[in-house]
């Protein structure tokens, strides 16, 4: 009988323990993959390693290093041009498509898929396709060419100056489709007595839409924001893709950057030290918003 | 032999306390109501008897036995709860049989199990359905037979009527009585509303802010509420509370009442020893709607009934009666009135007041003098 | 959605016109893509992004598939296509399995601690995966998986996991406690109950978890690039060194082929599944 009554006892520890043992591989992945390396990282950005990691603290040579070196500054201001440009243009893009779609138009399941399939593709496979649409000789000029405009000349791919606005317009091809749907996701949760309301007061559409509709939307503009950010600062596939990082560097980014140095050009320090920085710039942008919505979820 | 026992029951979730000693003893087959406010512990009490919460401390024992640290699928309990809880994926027939499945039993015997539980509850023809397919009086029928399908020694009723309208709450009232008489288990039921509480319950506790206000019988409840909470709790319309000075008469104690501009005395016609000591102060009169009513000239002459005229302020037919509202020291009082004696709006109506039932609370703590 | 009581034809004729000009846009480079892959190179030429093929051949796609050399090996991407498939394949299929049973602790089951446990997982969902690029290279190279597919499938289920879990968790946390407690009553235990009562309503999540790590695994490109090798690459990796293999004449016909082939099934998946690949999309970003 006692026996019995501690078999079942055990069975009952086991019972509780369960959840926890469950799930307890991810946490201890996510404790060394993610926090662990996260440290490793950090430890790596403070030493002298180049080729090989070596682990004596140096400092903020590897910090000091990355500020001198003109590319780093490059590669800062190419996202801070990116990164607002493609930010601002796929929020006009999306909030502009998403209210058309919002007018009950008849074919919108279509046009849905149409606008948003881009988000499907890899970045490789974006940046392949404008690589070549955007050819200098053969692509868009050529087009333009026949189509009668002989003058037209169209050369951003190669042109330094201009080659990191393509990376806008295919990032922005890519990602607006998705912003789309955000709005309209926001658009449909809209009270609809709200502007019901507003309409027995007599505002008309376009004021509808901008007193009321635009304002109420404000977390998704927030959501977008963030997440279109956070994909610019990760930005790397479509770089390697479309340009390469060239003509040069001229269209280098932090993720190339950090790429380049850290796996081929045998400076693993400086590797560490810039991915350090893109850490940086990510929290910045996303504990605030982490902040903000976790107490959200608390109060309700 | 006792069918269930909670002793000195405590709760804590981190600091805040929510049951703060909990005693209560029901004899096997009584049908036992917890019941109060959102918020006083009482649906927490009846997780903790099913072994879905832990108990900070204290006892809980079904049948003579401790089950305190028991896990729920070794109380020998069964439940019915709130949303039903149906598990989405299964028909009815299987949502019934789940336990006995789980519990091994063998195919034969949970067809049997099946087949009596629909027969009871006029499920039959639901059987093969998933529950999206079922209206909310029925997922109630079939949460009601998964808990029956396993002939427990306790059932537990977590507010299983709350979700159903109004006729089809009545009705199912009535069904779930019927079936407490006809299994003769032992019943605990959570409620919020007090009229389910005083149609089902054999035994009431009234709970609030994690503990037991009063414990005993419907009427005792009605009849002799120990403080001010329970006496309001109770009953529908209201008790009116009615903040008065005591005054000392020939033949025993009086209040005194003020009707626009009027004043009168309501003599209790009888002497209440609490209340000597306590004449010249304020206390609060409790009497209920229904213990002031129209003129009755049968009554007129009898102990402790009292006649007075007071101005009507609002007219509420329900019906059967007619909710008629005086003022009374200021206070908004309820009188249960036959709808061919109401008054109109403005005009004076001749009340009587029926003192042989009246309680008095102490005018802040609402504690009860007599 | 805003009721238009006297909307003349005029407006509803721009809406719709700015709605297809839109249409257009987002379709051309795929419309462009497929042209060239049926051009011959001399068509290329002589054409332009949009004239029609002289005639069609599916030469460009042969040579894609089986030709086409990636850096010194020449057999085209199908060797890469395969590499993918051995890798997305598991790596969808354990973090998805993960994610669902982390998602079932974490809400039906909550422990001390366990909201902080979310919290840290949560963050994961955000970091730039550059900063542990490092230090996986080297533990991939501890564990001897570098430039393996098993060390790709290791790196894709671990990051993975995040976001699975945040799926299976957001899903999880709607179905009402008293479910599980009814089943607890009823006797089932921790992984009967998961078992018997919540991954039979789990189809809906499931899909969408795996059209998430399935696209986002056969996307990617930085994990591959780092952790993979010679013939172990996947193909988003290969693709790359195709197109930008400087060496020999630029077959663009051969190109916009291989671009097609690597792209094809996530928008497969896209075309067949679209509802649940937005709802992925969306499910992190927006509340609810």
């Amino acid at each position: 009988m006692s026996t019995q009554k501690s078999q079942r006892q055990w069975g009952d520890y086991l019972q509780a323990a369960l959840p926890k043992i469950v799930v307890a591989p991810t946490f201890i992945t996510t404790l060394i993959f993610i926090y662990g390396f996260i440290l490793w990282n950090a430890w790596l950005s403070f030493t002298k390693s180049r080729l090989l990691p070596k682990y004596d603290w140096a400092g903020l040579i590897q910090y000091e290093r990355l500020f001198a070196n003109e590319r780093w500054w490059v590669a800062a201001q190419n996202l801070l041009i990116f990164g607002s440009l493609f930010i601002g243009i796929c929020l006009l893009i999306g909030i502009l498509l998403a209210i058309l779609l919002d007018q009950r138009i008849r074919a919108e399941g279509a046009l849905r898929t149409i606008y948003l399939y881009p988000m499907a593709l890899s970045f490789i496979v974006t940046g392949t396709a404008w690589k070549w649409i955007l050819n200098p000789g053969l692509g868009l000029e050529r087009l333009m060419h026949e189509w009668g405009f002989e003058q037209f000349t169209f050369n951003w791919l190669v042109d330094s100056e201009m080659a990191i606005y393509t990376v806008v317009i295919a990032g922005v091809w890519q990602s607006s489709g998705f912003v789309m749907a955000l709005f309209l996701a926001g658009l449909r949760g809209i009270d609809d007595s709200i502007i019901k309301a507003a309409q027995v007061d007599g505002a008309g559409l376009p004021r509808i839409y901008r007193s009321i509709i635009i304002p109420s939307l404000r977390p998704v503009f927030f959501s977008a924001i963030i997440i279109l950010s956070h994909i610019a600062i990760k930005s790397f596939d479509l770089v390697m893709a479309l340009t390469g990082g060239g003509p040069g560097y001229a269209t280098d980014l932090p993720a190339t950057f950090m790429y380049s140095f850290a796996f081929t050009r045998g400076q693993l320090g400086m590797g560490a030290a810039s991915a350090m920085m893109m850490l940086g710039a990510v929290a910045a942008i996303v504990v605030p918003y982490l902040y903000s919505e976790l107490r959200s979820t608390r109060r309700g | 032999m006792s069918g269930l026992k909670i002793e000195q029951i405590h709760k804590k979730f981190g600091t805040t306390h929510v049951l703060k000693g909990i005693d209560i003893e029901i004899e096997q087959g009584d049908f036992l109501i917890l019941v109060g406010p959102s918020g006083c512990g009482k649906s927490t009490l009846l997780h903790m008897i099913a072994g879905l919460e832990s108990v900070t401390s204290g006892t809980i024992s079904i049948g003579d036995r401790d089950v305190t640290h028991l896990s729920p699928k070794d109380r020998d309990i069964a439940m019915v709860f709130q949303s039903y809880a149906l598990y989405p994926n299964m028909t009815v027939r299987e949502n019934i049989s789940f336990g006995l499945s789980i519990r091994k039993v063998p195919q034969q015997e949970q067809q049997k199990t099946v087949q009596r539980v629909a027969e009871m509850l006029q499920i039959e023809p639901l059987l093969e359905r998933k529950p999206a397919q079922l209206s909310g009086g029925q997922r109630q029928r079939v949460a009601m037979g998964r808990a029956l399908a396993r002939e427990p020694s306790i059932f537990l009723f977590d507010e299983p009527l709350s979700n159903l309208d109004a006729k089809l709450r009545v009705e199912m009232r009535t069904e779930i009585k019927e079936l407490h008489h006809r299994l003769g288990t032992t019943m605990v039921y959570v409620t919020h509303d007090q009229i389910e509480a005083m149609t089902l319950g054999e035994r009431i506790a009234i709970m609030k802010d994690g503990i037991i206000q009063q414990f005993g019988s419907p009427r005792e409840i009605y009849d002799n509420p120990v403080n001010q909470f329970v006496a309001g709790f109770i009953g529908s319309p209201s008790m009116n509370f009615i903040p008065c000075s005591v005054i000392s008469m020939d033949n025993g104690h009086g209040v005194e009442m003020e009707n626009e501009a009027a004043k009168f005395v309501l003599p209790l016609g009888r002497s209440e020893p609490a209340l000597e000591s306590r004449v010249g102060k304020t206390v609060l009169l409790g009497i209920r709607p229904e213990k002031i009513t129209h003129h009755r000239a049968s009554d007129v002459g009898s102990a402790g009934i009292h006649q007075a005229s007071c101005r009507v302020e609002i007219v509420e037919p329900t019906g059967p009666d007619t909710l008629v509202f005086v003022k009374l020291n200021g206070v908004s009082t309820v009188c249960r009135v036959d709808p061919d004696q109401a008054k109109k709006v403005g005009e004076n109506i001749d009340l009587m007041f029926d003192m042989n039932r009246a309680v008095f609370f102490e005018a802040e703590k609402g504690t009860r003098i007599c | 959605m805003v009721n238009q009581g006297q909307s003349s034809i005029f407006s509803r004729l721009a809406v719709y016109g700015a709605l297809s000009l839109a249409a257009l846009y987002f379709l051309t480079p795929l419309f462009v893509m497929l042209l060239t892959s049926l051009k011959t190179l001399e068509d290329i030429r002589s054409g332009s992004l949009v004239s029609w093929p002289e005639e069609i051949t599916f030469e460009a796609w042969q040579m894609a598939w089986t030709s086409a050399c990636i850096g010194v090996d020449c057999g085209g991407l199908k060797g890469y296509f395969w590499n993918s498939i051995s890798m997305v394949v598991p790596a969808v299929v354990i973090s998805t399995m993960i994610g669902a049973i982390n998602g079932y602790v974490l809400t039906q089951w909550r422990f001390r601690g366990s909201d902080v446990f979310f919290a840290l997982l949560l963050i994961g969902c955000f970091i730039p995966f550059q900063v542990v690029l490092l230090p996986m290279a080297r533990t991939l190279g501890f564990l001897g998986l570098a430039g393996s597919i098993p060390g790709l499938i290791l790196v894709h289920t671990v990051y993975g996991l995040a976001f699975t879990t945040l799926f299976f968790r957001n899903f999880y946390i709607a179905v009402p406690d008293e479910l599980v407690k009814a089943a607890r009553i009823d006797g089932a235990g921790f992984f009967t109950i998961f078992w018997r009562i919540l991954l039979p309503i789990s189809g809906p999540i499931i899909v969408v978890s795996v059209i998430w790590q399935f696209t986002q695994i056969w996307n990617d490109f930085l994990f591959g690039v780092v952790y993979s090798a010679g013939d172990k690459q996947p193909i988003t990796v290969a693709l790359n060194n195709l197109v930008n293999t400087s060496t020999g004449i630029k077959r663009y016909n051969v190109d916009m082929a291989a671009a097609i082939i690597a792209a094809l099934p996530t928008l497969f998946v896209y075309f067949v599944a679209g509802k649940y690949f937005v709802r992925g999309l969306t499910a992190g970003s927006v509340k609810g």
